[in-house]
């Protein structure tokens, strides 16, 4: 069984891709369609990017260590939130999906 | 108590604080003032903003292009650096939109060392419900 699909076992867990550097799609699983898989991949890549520079600038201006390099981000919806930790990315459910245990799991699976 | 004296008992709370949609920081509370000072919350305050802003035109495309529900309008955006963590809502300005007002409540946010970060308990404090005036 994949590594990554562990990670739909967990409470709220509705989709989970890996994706490469240039933000292909290499495996997904879950409530999602293979396009907006692909998608979700390209966008999760993008989005690591920015974050990755964003927190390189605020580490230059402020002179604060300890923000880079990130190791994920979150962004929460209404009933959705979207975890990216390296180069993995899953949807989860907004409410009661353990997203402390979510986040561990993802950072553990983005090391195989 | 506020909400930032709240945010300040999560474990590893670092700093709590309060900012405008355009970034300027409003009102703050420290624990380390060695290692996190107003200028960084400010410059911190700042970039959630434009993030918040980001996050809510790239769920908005989403549901546009994919016809899932659910993402948009963004609560929360979290960084998890390195050692710090930043957690800010905006849950609150929704709330007051929804209601149509047009004088709108801060954005919230809450620094943590991730070694103790309790997400799941900062989402639960910023997302408590508050009477809209």
């Amino acid at each position: 069984m994949s590594m990554i699909r562990r990670l739909l076992a967990l409470d709220g867990v509705n989709v989970v891709c890996h994706f490469r550097d240039d933000g292909y799609l290499i495996e997904g699983y879950g409530l999602m369609s293979h396009n907006d898989m692909g998608r979700l991949a390209q966008f999760a890549r993008d989005y690591r990017r920015m974050i990755q520079g964003n927190a390189d600038q605020l580490a230059m201006f402020t002179n604060m260590r300890g923000w880079t390099p990130p190791r994920g981000w979150i962004v929460r919806g209404v009933t959705q939130s979207v975890c990216g930790v390296a180069n993995l990315v899953c949807v989860v459910d907004s409410s009661g999906a353990p997203l402390n245990e979510i986040l561990l799991e993802l950072r553990e699976v983005s090391h195989w | 108590m506020t909400k930032l004296d709240e945010l300040m008992k999560l474990p590893g709370a670092m700093a709590a604080f309060e900012f405008r949609g355009s970034g300027e920081l409003l009102e703050q509370r420290i624990a380390y003032p060695d290692r996190i000072d107003e200028s960084i919350l400010d410059l911190l305050a700042h970039m959630c903003a434009a993030n918040m802003s980001i996050a809510t035109m790239q769920a908005r495309g989403w549901e546009k292009v994919t016809t899932m529900t659910g993402f948009y309008p963004v609560q929360e955006f979290t960084l998890i650096g390195f050692d710090w963590s930043v957690v800010v809502s905006g849950l609150h300005r929704e709330q007051y939109k929804q209601a149509g007002k047009f004088s709108l409540p801060p954005f919230m946010g809450v620094v943590m060392a991730n070694e103790k970060a309790d997400y799941e308990a900062a989402f639960a404090i910023l997302e408590q419900q508050e009477p809209v005036p």
